[in-house]
């Protein structure tokens, strides 16, 4: 390493407290009132001793948990060299692509200006990593530049694998029933005007899950609900028929949530096929194919598709030696990092921050609101000289979408337990405080975190 | 003090969502109390109580008309935590509306 850190003379403590984003922001309307001209001089958070360092900081990616990260070292860091190396010139607020793709939200609700969130101190770096090279401490990016790090943290983000569906064209959605809600703003408002089209007459509509790590792993879940709200709103439920296809044997790792979901789709007609993957689609022809484990293919026709890509991790990071070498993660090339500490197994120096890890949970906001506190203390303790102090539990959270005007609000870690922020939430009840929440709550607490602010 | 913190934050990011209307609000707020404050015998005391029923006017309105204003209805009230919620949303409202009242009001009714 080419800095010698100095020891900190008060280094913040980060929150040690579990899920307190939800209890936040249920007592939001209690302060509404008073709070509304005190929240204008809100500028920074609460003052910290920095600790003083000359170390130069690699943050790869400038999403979510790019910026957090950006903005928390930038603060907390005094002397640090911290380079974003990203592209991205606008930055698009994912959570919000459910409420774009079912006609809640107008998509100019979701889109910001990256430089408005990238801290002034950072240098911006506008290229993507095309390399990682850990053993030298450097990444290069696609222009060819080399940068040399003393840490890493790899906030790149995940990679949506069209590909592996046949016949799938991403520039397609919005026609021929065709949607997705997952690869961008304007795929979202496609999604929504292709699922205004089919409620008009109803028919067949075909929803997926693919057996990769999934990205908001409720997506699939809040469009379906969705779509069956839309077409009893048109009154068109009658003559339709959802199939929901999972290629797992589950549509959502928590079984608490996945039997209750279940529960739900049962009363709402909308039988599920699982072990059935979605390989091929003939978009013309509105056909889809589906395997089974022992590869029986079967096609289904439908006049409408939710196609859930596969997932995995950037070429950048799956092709590295950052990259899970065995085990269930090593498929996907997801960034080997310890659950706890977020910290990578094999390179001390680096750390691991939103959808790319490899940990068995957490691709999510909420994942990231609970995590970059956790990953940037640990890093300025790794840089202070000391061991990780701070320890993740895998939290994640899902505003459920169940129809319009309410919602669960599911919180949950990585031993699948329920963990609501307030013990009078009930997880499995619907509530119009969750459909508030994320309705209206869930994108300021979400641009607060991206200023490294809570 | 972080839930404290955490809400201030998203007040302060819903702030800037509706900066005009809230920038608005605050200098109305503002105006009418030096309006008031200039005027010889306001009535400050006088004016609690009108701007009180104001404040709850204010709150029975918002609390019926929330649900729909966030593309909701009284139908989706699961339980008591919906109830409390937009109990509070209403009360915030009418909280503000109560200060918008309490100068004009002061303003009115003189002291005797």
């Amino acid at each position: 390493m080419s800095h010698k850190p100095e020891p900190p003379s008060a280094v913040g403590r980060v929150d040690d407290s579990r899920r307190r984003f939800v209890l936040g922001a249920s007592s939001l309307p209690v302060m509404a009132g008073a709070g509304l001209t005190t929240g204008l001089t809100l500028g920074s958070a609460p003052a910290h001793a920095a600790l003083k360092t000359s170390a130069h900081i690699v943050i790869a990616g400038s999403g979510l948990g790019g910026l957090a990260i950006a903005n928390r070292l930038a603060r907390e860091l005094d002397g640090a060299r911290i380079t974003v190396i990203d592209r991205k010139e606008i930055h698009n607020y994912q959570p919000g692509y459910t409420l774009v793709a079912t006609g809640i939200w107008p998509v100019v609700k979701v889109s910001d200006r990256n430089a408005d969130l990238m801290p002034a101190n950072a240098q911006w770096v506008h290229e993507m990593v095309a390399e990682f090279d850990p053993v030298a401490n450097a990444v290069v990016t696609d222009s060819g530049k080399r940068i040399e790090y003393d840490y890493l943290v790899v906030a790149t983000g995940l990679h949506l694998d069209f590909a592996q569906i046949e016949g799938m064209d991403v520039a397609a959605i919005g026609t021929n029933g065709l949607t997705s809600v997952y690869p961008s703003p304007a795929a979202a408002e496609a999604t929504w005007r292709a699922m205004d089209t089919f409620r008009q007459k109803g028919g067949q509509a075909l929803m997926t899950l693919p057996a990769t790590a999934l990205k908001c792993a409720g997506a699939p879940l809040k469009m379906t609900f969705m779509i069956a709200d839309r077409l009893k709103q048109a009154g068109t439920r009658d003559a339709s028929k959802i199939d929901f296809h999972s290629a797992l044997g589950n549509i959502f790792s928590v079984p608490v949530i996945n039997d209750e979901v279940l529960r739900r789709w049962l009363k709402l007609n909308i039988p599920v096929t699982f072990n059935s993957k979605l390989v091929a689609v003939d978009i013309g022809a509105r056909r889809a194919t589906v395997t089974s484990p022992e590869g029986e293919r079967t096609e289904i026709d439908y006049d409408f598709i939710h196609v859930v890509p596969p997932m995995r991790a950037p070429d950048a990071v799956k092709n590295s030696p950052l990259a899970w070498q065995e085990g269930g993660f090593a498929a996907g090339g997801w960034l080997e990092v310890d659950p706890k500490t977020l910290r990578h197994r094999r390179f001390p120096n680096v750390f691991g921050l939103g959808d790319i890890n490899g940990t068995g949970k957490g691709k999510t906001a909420a994942t990231i609101k609970k995590s970059a506190p956790i990953v940037a203390q640990n890093l300025i303790d790794v840089i202070a000289g000391r061991e990780p102090s701070q320890v993740f539990d895998g939290y994640t959270s899902c505003p459920l979408l169940l129809r319009e005007g309410a919602a669960l609000l599911v919180e949950f870690d990585y031993q699948n337990n329920l963990t609501p922020s307030l013990p009078m939430i009930d997880p499995l009840q619907d509530s119009y405080f969750a459909w508030v929440m994320k309705y209206r709550l869930l994108k300021p607490a979400y641009m607060a975190v991206a200023k490294g602010r809570v | 003090m972080y839930e404290i913190w955490l809400t201030l934050n998203i007040l302060f990011e819903l702030g800037l969502q509706y900066l005009p209307l809230v920038i608005g609000t605050a200098a109305l707020w503002l105006v009418l109390m030096i309006f008031a404050a200039t005027r010889r015998r306001a009535g400050w005391k006088k004016a609690l109580a009108p701007a009180l029923v104001i404040g709850v006017i204010a709150t029975v309105i918002t609390f019926f008309i929330t649900p729909s204003m966030t593309m909701s209805s009284f139908d989706n009230m699961g339980y008591w935590v919906d109830w409390m919620n937009l109990f509070f949303y209403a009360v915030a409202f009418g909280g503000v509306a109560a200060a918008l009242a309490w100068p004009i009001a002061a303003s009115l009714r003189r002291r005797g």
